[in-house]
């Protein structure tokens, strides 16, 4: 229950930023900061048991025949991170809100942020591997928001979009190779597949499965060759890149590869991709890092090649290099958010981050630059602080290593050269930027800035410095915790010590120092050297990419929908025919068999005249009115032969709808042309229209006959025996309508609703040419009401409602319901509006359609809802006969509300699309009309 | 003799409902049409109402009560189309 | 019910009043067929086929309220409905074919009736304008 809270809190955060939108800036941090650092309490008082190399679990079952829980876990490796994930957040919540200027809106920053906290502790957490996909593709859309937080700088959009497009590509990938790795294993839950890895190694889609989870941990964590997006997220705010770009996001691939490593690592496949990914980035990013004159940039390239380094050692698979992964991740993220967060105070009180500029700032900013300078040298792996501790454990892991064969001599000489770039690019930040001179032309005069801005820097730093001197006390526990998390308890014996006496590694450091005081020192060769090249501008190639890609998704779509009805007619009709037909080859012979129904002379009669309309509904197409009025003999005698064939329900429904959508369409028809216009190709498509309507027409035929002349054994039979029994009603129809089926029918009548708000709201602003006359070029009318018609209309309201009550009421066990009861009310309904007029009846009849639909749904859904307090499965009907005095025997179903739900959002939906379209033309009648 | 009866009358129903039928196919006015259409919504109610008696079954009523009304709304419609174009003004 | 255990004499009136419903809304529909004009067929169904139906469902409900027991009321009030509805239709209707100035048979009393109209109506029109 408490890793639930843990998980959640942070999401009830989202909210807490948005309350306080009207409250101070102070205020608004420290509400915002609450949830998190409950959170952080809650975790740190189960530390202590998972210290204990155990795993808490908390499971939540959603849909347990798909597999879908929600699922946590809190084993050492998601303690770790959850640390990090909380710590961090809490400092740079802080921080930021130092940084954001009055002009930036807080409560936007902090509910974007807590959302991604929120997504990322999922990540960490998840003990479901579609929990943990869920979450890693909100981080994706969180981190969207985030990084385009200036959303109307350019390239923060731009470097968003992109950010995003590779995460979420990435994440797709990911979601493929998650869902190989369940169905190999046949589970989803991280318990059973962390126990499944040779099975899972073993396994011939394993190749595939490694390369999907892989792309998705790449592009996250910005791997080579997915790297180019994370210099470009640099347009986000400070405290974003210091979240995002050091402890989270970026991690979350890393954590992704620590997490399946059990199942994953150890194949040749693994070594190879994996250090090839890794070497590339370490090396890319450590040489372009000291070319960058962005401090920002400088950082991104560096956290570029840190995480290559931390994919490199979870490469070579031997258990202490991923210790040494581990322990790097940890003081990555310590080191590199202190370091944003310096940057961003510098920013924030210069007003630029161009090293070329920024000079000598230790003058100015002495403290500052102190926190400053002790993280850079942490980066570059000086000793005495955490940096050296796990960049020592980096060499001493690539010496021990095979990963290229007999080439795997190269590694040391490539991780030393990373070494050096790394010095070199330390070097530069501190050197250039608080020292070398003067500054060059800022806009203002920099200073140190407010207290508690430097206050988390100040924690970070400190412990930067306490894990470098007393690594044993700070981390050995968690390390310990976390390693035995990934390596299932085969923790091997390693020495956190700082001094472990002359050996090749500190040679390698020493080496790597020298070399990047000297690269340092002779920089102006290699810039001239890099300046050679052209530089190609990642964003740039990125955007052409998605111009060209919109512009050919465009050209193809413009192709398929040309807005052309009749094509997109033609075009299901023909995949209904190529689908029909194959299936149909196998119906041989057509008869199934079944003795044939008498045929009389009425249904014979009815028969002919429906075939007679249908066919003059089409010779007349032309002319708009005339096929109305043969499509509405056609909706006529089909509801006949519905009633004929002993369907009253589907009768009763046929008839309202007939009569409900004639309206509808004519309202429609007065704004379109009397006749449809002829076609120049008219006469060509003809033939080829109607050898289509032809062989359609003989293939639903044959079907219906093929069918009902089988004997068929439907689920009708189940319906049949349980309705009386388990529903409690008579009339199968409406019992499956309101209960076999009822969510069904919840769904459609919130689709309905959605339905009639959507059509409200295009038409509420339309302006529609009205026409004077009619086709024949007659003006309309000039009298608007009939007095008789108006008494009468008025007459026949109540015997409308009459009937609908009665069809309402009857409707459990006899031919009727809510749906037919809505439908009768809104035609009563709207016989007033054609006799009266919209303006007429408006004072006179205040019904609020929207809420009429909104409270239908609401009651059919509170019907659901209050089966559960029975502890019973949503929509359980229940229902029992009654004795009253007077009235005879009673029966109450909960029924019968669900289907006063269905009755209120029909009429509510059927008026209010009726009715606005009706009063479309209100707007611009002449003057003189409404004073009659 | 009932049962006799009743098929005659049936006959005569249905040669009215092709009657019917005819006028609304040959016009010539709109209003024609419209008058043909609520006539065959007329003889729809004696069709179903007779057909229940010679099948017997009460569940026919209902159709035929709903048929009158929405005959009734759509022949109305049909004309306020015919007089004013716009049916809910 | 079995239609053959019924008095004789109401079977009589059954049948009568059936035999009658069917021959007027044939009637009608003939009618519908046969006049010259659209306000001379207007009568016909109007008038004619809603007598016959209501003969109809007069026997329908004799029969149904005879053979189950029990007086059946859905009858009187589809021919209560009809019978309000059809003269608003019929009125309805007429008032689309004098807006249309529909041809009228030759020989039609008061031929001027409908140029009256229109010239009385378009007059108080005129004087309701502004």
């Amino acid at each position: 229950m408490i890793l639930l809270w843990i998980a959640l809190l942070p999401l009830f955060g989202v909210l807490v930023p948005l309350l306080c939108s009207q409250r101070s800036r102070l205020f608004t941090t420290w509400a915002t900061a609450a949830a998190p650092a409950i959170a952080l309490g809650l975790t740190l008082s189960q530390a202590g048991t998972v210290l204990q190399h155990q795993t808490l679990r908390y499971t939540l079952s959603w849909l347990p025949s798909l597999q879908l829980d929600y699922a946590l876990r809190l084993d050492g490796l998601a303690l770790l991170f959850v640390c990090l994930v909380l710590g961090i957040g809490l400092l740079v919540i802080l921080y930021a809100s130092y940084y954001l200027s009055e002009q930036d809106s807080m409560p936007r920053f902090y509910a974007c942020f807590m959302l991604f906290m929120a997504a990322m502790l999922g990540v960490v957490m998840a003990n479901n591997l579609i929990l943990l996909w869920i979450s890693w593709e909100i981080t994706s859309i969180s981190s969207f928001l985030l990084i385009s937080y200036w959303w109307q700088k350019s390239e923060a959009r731009k470097g968003a979009r992109m950010a995003l497009t590779v995460t979420a590509a990435g994440g797709l990938a990911l979601l493929a190779g998650l869902l190989l790795i369940g169905h190999m294993v046949g589970s989803y839950s991280l318990d059973v597949v962390l126990q499944h890895g040779d099975l899972i190694r073993n396994h011939p889609l394993y190749t595939l499965t490694l390369c999907l989870i892989l792309l998705g941990a790449f592009t996250k964590s910005a791997q080579f060759p997915f790297h180019f997006w994370l210099p470009h997220a640099m347009s986000a705010p400070t405290p974003v890149s210091a979240y995002l770009h050091s402890a989270t996001m970026v991690k979350a691939g890393i954590f992704l590869l620590v997490r399946l490593y059990p199942v994953l690592a150890g194949t040749d496949q693994w070594y190879s991709i994996v250090s090839l990914a890794g070497m590339c980035t370490l090396l890319l990013g450590a040489y372009f890092a000291l070319f960058q004159h962005d401090l920002k940039g400088l950082l991104a390239y560096s956290t570029l090649s840190h995480l290559g380094l931390i994919v490199l050692l979870l490469s070579i698979g031997s258990p202490a290099s991923t210790v040494a992964a581990l322990f790097h991740i940890i003081n990555h993220a310590i080191f590199k958010a202190s370091l944003f967060m310096a940057a961003g105070i510098i920013d924030h009180e210069t007003g630029s981050r161009d090293m070329r500029r920024l000079n000598g700032l230790w003058k100015y900013m002495p403290y500052t630059a102190t926190l400053a300078m002790v993280a850079a040298l942490s980066m570059a792996g000086v000793p005495l602080l955490n940096g050296f501790l796990s960049k020592e454990m980096f060499f001493a892991e690539t010496l021990n290593q095979s990963i290229l064969g007999s080439l795997s001599w190269l590694v040391p000489v490539l991780a030393t050269l990373a070494g050096v770039f790394s010095v070199a690019y330390s070097l530069r930040f501190i050197h250039d930027v608080f020292f070398n001179g003067e500054p060059i032309g800022l806009s203002k005069t920099p200073h140190e800035p407010p207290r508690y801005m430097k206050l988390p820097v100040e924690i970070l730093v400190g412990l930067c410095l306490l894990v470098g001197i007393f690594p044993e006390f700070m981390v050995q526990p968690i390390l310990d915790a976390a390693s035995a998390a990934v390596l299932q308890d085969q923790v091997p014996s390693y020495s956190l010590a700082i001094w472990h006496g002359f050996n090749f590694p500190l040679l390698m450091s020493l080496v790597a120092m020298a070399g990047g005081v000297l690269v340092y020192t002779q920089r102006r060769h290699l810039f001239r050297f890099q300046h050679q090249f052209e530089a190609v501008d990642a964003k740039r190639e990125f955007e052409r990419l998605i111009q060209l890609s919109v512009r050919r998704a465009n050209v193809f779509s413009r192709w398929l929908e040309n807005d052309s009805l009749q094509r997109y007619l033609l075009l299901m009709l023909l995949a209904l025919l190529v689908l029909l037909g194959s299936s149909l080859r196998e119906l041989h012979p057509l008869s199934g068999g079944r003795s044939l129904l008498p045929l009389d002379p009425v249904t014979l009669c009815a028969g002919l005249v429906l075939i007679l309309s249908a066919i003059a509904t089409v010779v007349v197409n032309r002319q708009r009115m005339l096929s109305l009025l043969f499509l509405s003999v056609t909706g006529l005698m089909v509801s006949l032969l519905f009633a004929r064939f002993a369907a009253p329900d589907l009768a009763l429904t046929q008839l309202v709808v007939e009569v409900v959508s004639i309206i509808l369409l004519m309202l429609a028809l007065f704004f379109l042309p009397y006749k449809t216009p002829r076609n120049a190709a008219a006469p060509r498509n003809l033939l080829r229209d109607s050898a289509i309507a032809l062989v359609l027409g003989a293939l639903v035929g044959s079907l219906c006959f093929a069918l009902l002349s089988r004997p068929f054994d439907s689920i009708s039979s189940f319906f049949m025996a349980k309705s009386k029994t388990d529903g409690g009603g008579n009339n199968v129809v409406n019992v499956i309508l309101v209960d076999f089926r009822g969510f069904d029918t919840l769904g459609e009548i919130t689709v309905l609703g959605i339905a009639a708000l959507g059509i409200f709201r295009l038409l509420e602003h339309l302006r529609l040419f009205k026409p004077s006359a009619d086709g024949e070029g007659r003006l309309w009318a000039r009298q608007r009401d009939s007095v008789i018609l108006n008494v009468i209309a008025q007459g026949i309201l109540p015997l409308a409602l009459l009937v609908s009550v009665y069809i309402f009421l009857r409707g459990h066990n006899n031919p009727g319901g809510g749906f037919i009861a809505g439908l009768i009310t809104s035609v009563g309904i709207i016989l007033q509006y054609i006799a009266h007029g919209v303006s007429w009846l408006k004072p006179r009849m205040r019904l609020n359609y929207a809420l009429m639909i909104a409270s239908g749904v609401t009651i059919a859904c509170l019907t659901g809802l209050g089966s559960l307090w029975w502890d019973r499965p949503f929509l359980t009907s229940w229902f029992d006969h009654f004795h009253l005095p007077l009235i005879g025997d009673v029966e109450l179903a909960s029924a019968m509300a669900f289907d006063l739900g269905v009755y209120l959002t029909v009429v509510g939906a059927t008026l209010m699309m009726l009715a606005n379209l009706g009063k479309l033309t209100t707007a611009h009648r002449p003057q003189y009309e409404e004073m009659q | 003799m009932l049962s006799t009866v009743l098929l005659i009358v049936l006959g005569m129903v249905m040669v009215a409902l092709l009657l019917n039928l005819w006028r609304l196919f040959r016009g010539p006015s709109t209003p024609d049409r419209i008058l043909a259409l609520d006539t065959l919504y007329l003889n729809a109610i004696a069709l179903i109402v007779l057909f229940g008696l010679w099948k017997d079954a009460a569940l026919y009523f209902e159709a035929a009560l709903l048929i009158a009304l929405l005959g009734f709304v759509s022949t109305v419609a049909l004309c306020k189309y015919l007089l004013r174009g716009d049916i809910i003004e | 019910m079995n239609l053959n255990e019924l008095p004789l004499w109401l079977e009589i009136l059954l049948s009568a009043l059936l035999l009658l419903g069917g021959l007027f809304v044939l009637i009608g529909a003939i009618g519908l067929v046969r006049l010259p004009d659209f306000f001379t067929r207007l009568h016909a169904p109007t008038k004619a086929s809603t007598l016959g139906l209501g003969a109809i469902l007069l026997g329908s409900m004799v029969l149904v309220s005879v053979s189950h027991d029990g007086v059946s009321l859905h009858e009187l009030l589809i021919t209560l409905f009809l019978f309000i509805t059809a003269p608003v239709s019929a009125h309805m209707m007429c008032r689309a074919a004098l807006h249309q100035r529909l041809k009228i048979a030759p020989g039609t009393r008061n031929g001027e009736y409908q140029g009256l109209t229109l010239a009385r109506q378009q007059e108080r029109d005129s004087s309701r304008l502004p």
